[in-house]
């Protein structure tokens, strides 16, 4: 019991001695998460618009593939990326495995099916009203892809906050592709993980509480925002 | 923005709360107050169950699993394998969450037991870490130095050749810093890489980044199919590996299987199970993983 | 722009909604489209404006069949307006903007309309927060503001203040006198179409009565 308590305890000191290793390791988290969600949005959210607004054959079958591939096991996505960038796999020779990019990568490739399919099931939901409105002022395909972005912007903008969530506290991925290496491709959750196998538990709660202010104050700025309207 | 840092202060207050709070008198209740949690602690018909607590790179061996369904079918005790670090192994016992330990940090053992936390320590067995690199060897250790730890780790650090640490303060980790310290050399840099996992996770990273690595011989072997690492050092006595059993002081926690544990250890320690120990790993490598050497 | 459909037929599942022989809408008129309702009115303004494409038949402008330019030079006000979660001011600009008009004549023409539209001080409000009827007038100006020469109205005037209906009858006539644009209107309101329309068109279980 008392290794709990003085678990926190150290934890408090630990973040509020602005301990070198740990704020690394934050900001590596923070770094890759937001990166991997910003290149995932910019591919999705333009495709996912386009998508939920346009009819094609299969659309059905097509939504249900997306969704599936929504929650797919972050472990998954490591694997697969690991197997693509080891030295014997085809991006082998660009020495991308167990480095912040494979981490990106991998993040990356997590959040695009999540990004995508929130994106589609919203603008099949509400973007054939404003497509409707932006055709008959006169719009063209890309206008009209502009617009319902900007007119979806806060839904929009929870969907990306949700995939950065997902990005930044799943430990599968990364800890695959990235190696959990001290100063290198450490991140948050894989310090947890790690920290804990070690039997050390402050450096685990202190990350973990960070992990908890993070998604905290994410959620405030939303509902703020929300509010706003 | 400022609403936000007020509610974070706040949380943070309760947690600083929570932990002032339950400091002082919770700590004496602790045995008695997990009572109720805890499966299966009185031996049952079947002769009950054991948690033996051991290392990642000795449940990776594959040695447990082949000699521990004999004692079970001896004895009726079930033996629950918890594979863990050296460093969390130890914690679990001194928490009393493991009847028995099977590790290899004769150092920490012994200080365990000193502190009363195990009953007694006795040898079992030991092996050996080899260092492993890429088949062509770049730092030519193979051939200056094949038998000296201590000068290829040198020529390593010196060279910054690439190589991957354990880095998870496991028994292998602990063996592989105190040779570093022995050789006088502080592991920092471009070149060390500290990865915090496993043993089989090394060496796929040593072999992705065709790097250097101390590993136990029984994880190597038991990869070798798949690296393209080679033996590179081998045969120092620096490198061999002792493995001790302890039983858990009963004392710790209500829930410990004294009787059992006492029980493992015997047959650990006997003629009988230190002969399948020694022949563990022949037929499927050539050579034993694990030389018994108890007393 | 003048209107022709011809043999226009336009089924919803096994049920004919619409069927039209023939029928032209002139150039430079206002034409009322009455009849109750599910007499296929808005189905046929919805054709019309493009947005419905499963029909049978054709539907021509200027002797053309619909495209990209069309598209472009006429528009559709619906009975439940959608505007943009912006300012009025930036919802009226938008059709000018992505036309590329310049800047400055872009601010003559929005601030113009607003002018005429008495909504001076709606302008900086968000769009999407007004009442019934400044959200009509809003979404007409829009409608105006880029001179399309068609335009559809789909019972603009429904559920609004009696002050709203009289800026936006006033616009519309006058908008029809300064650019000669032809101008549809779908309502149940026979008042109405009697004050503003040149001719009228009475629709009956989707086919054009007398």
């Amino acid at each position: 019991m008392d290794y709990i308590l003085e678990g926190f305890r150290e934890a408090l000191k630990l973040l509020t001695t602005f301990d070198r290793e740990i704020y690394g390791i934050i900001s590596l988290s923070l770094m890759v998460s937001t990166t991997a969600t910003v290149v995932a949005a910019l591919i999705c959210i333009p495709i996912g618009i386009h998508l939920g607004i346009k009819n094609f054959r299969g659309k059905r079958a097509f939504s249900r593939i997306l969704y599936t591939f929504m929650s797919i096991p972050s472990v998954i996505v490591g694997l697969m990326v690991a197997i693509i960038l080891s030295r014997k796999g085809p991006l082998g020779r660009f020495d991308l495995l167990y480095t912040p990019k494979a981490m990106v990568i991998a993040q990356t490739l997590l959040v695009i099916p999540l990004i995508l399919g929130l994106t589609y099931s919203l603008s099949k939901n509400r973007g054939k009203e404003i497509e409707n409105v932006g055709i008959t002022l006169g719009g063209n395909k890309k206008d009209i892809i502009i617009l319902i972005i900007k007119e979806l912007r806060l839904d929009l903008m929870v969907n990306v906050v949700t995939a950065f969530s997902r990005a930044i506290s799943e430990v599968g991925a990364v800890m695959i592709v990235g190696g959990n290496i001290k100063y290198r491709t450490r991140v948050i959750t894989t310090t947890i993980s790690m920290m804990k196998s070690m039997g050390d538990y402050p450096t685990a709660i202190a990350l973990g509480l960070v992990l908890l202010v993070i998604s905290f104050v994410i959620n405030s700025i939303i509902y703020s925002y929300s509010g706003e309207d | 923005m400022r609403r936000f840092l007020v509610l974070t202060l706040s949380i943070l207050l309760i947690f600083a709360m929570l932990v002032g709070c339950t400091t002082g008198e919770n700590q004496e209740v602790e045995g008695p107050e997990d009572n109720g949690e805890v499966v299966e602690s009185e031996p049952s018909e079947d002769g009950g169950r054991l948690i033996l607590s051991t290392t990642t790179s000795t449940e990776n061996s594959g040695l447990l699993g082949h000699i521990l369904p004999v004692f079970e079918e001896e004895t009726g005790i079930k033996v629950d394998v918890v594979a863990v670090g050296t460093g969390e192994a130890l914690q679990m016992g001194k928490d009393g969450d493991a009847d028995i330990l099977l590790v290899h940090a004769k150092e920490s053992e012994e200080e365990f037991v000193a502190e009363g936390h195990g009953l007694e320590r006795h040898d079992v067995m030991y092996n050996d870490f080899i260092l492993v690199g890429p088949e062509d060897d770049p730092l030519k250790l193979k051939e200056n130095a094949p038998e000296d730890i201590l000068k290829g780790l040198k020529a390593v650090a010196e060279k910054g050749a690439t190589f991957i640490s354990r880095g998870d303060d496991s028994g292998t980790h602990k063996r592989e810093l105190a040779i570093w310290g022995e050789a006088d050399i502080q592991p920092e840099g471009e070149w060390y890489y500290s990865a915090g996992a496993g043993m089989g996770d090394v060496l796929t990273m040593a072999n992705e980044k065709q790097a250097y690595t101390l590993t136990d011989r029984g994880t190597y072997l038991s990869m070798k199919d798949t690296l393209d690492l080679e033996i590179i050092i081998e045969g120092d006595d620096k490198l061999f590996n002792q493995y001790g059993i302890i039983p858990v002081n009963p004392e710790k926690s209500d829930h410990i299987n004294a009787e059992g544990a006492k029980k493992l250890m015997d047959w650990f320690l006997s003629e009988e199970t230190q002969e399948l120990i020694g022949e563990f790993g022949v037929e499927e490598f050539g050579q034993p993983l694990f030389i018994p050497n108890a007393k | 722009m003048e209107i022709r459909v011809k043999n226009l037929k336009r089924y919803y599942s096994d049920n004919l909604v619409l069927d039209i022989d023939n029928l032209t809408m002139e150039k430079g008129k206002i034409i009322g489209v009455i009849g109750p309702n599910g007499s296929g009115k808005s189905t046929l303004l919805n054709i019309i404006a493009g947005l419905d494409k499963g029909y049978l038949g054709t539907v021509e402008y200027d002797k053309k069949p619909i495209d990209k330019e069309t598209y472009r030079d006429m528009t559709i006000v619906f009975q439940k307006p959608y505007l943009f979660r912006r300012k009025v001011y930036e919802n009226i600009e938008y059709p000018l903007k992505i036309r590329g008009v310049d800047r400055n004549i872009i601010g003559e023409r929005v601030e113009k309309i607003i002018e005429r539209f008495e909504i001076e001080d709606l302008k900086d409000n968000k769009a999407h927060l007004l009442s019934g009827g400044e959200s009509q007038k809003v979404s007409l100006a829009r409608a105006l503001v880029f001179k399309p020469k068609l335009l559809l109205l789909d019972e603009p005037t429904s559920n609004i203040d009696p002050e709203s209906i009289k800026i936006m009858e006033r616009e519309i006539v006058r908008f029809n006198k300064e650019t000669g644009s032809t101008i549809i209107i779908v309502t149940h309101n026979m008042e109405q179409s009697r004050r503003l329309c040149d001719d009228i068109i009475y629709l009956e279980e989707g086919k054009v009565g007398c």
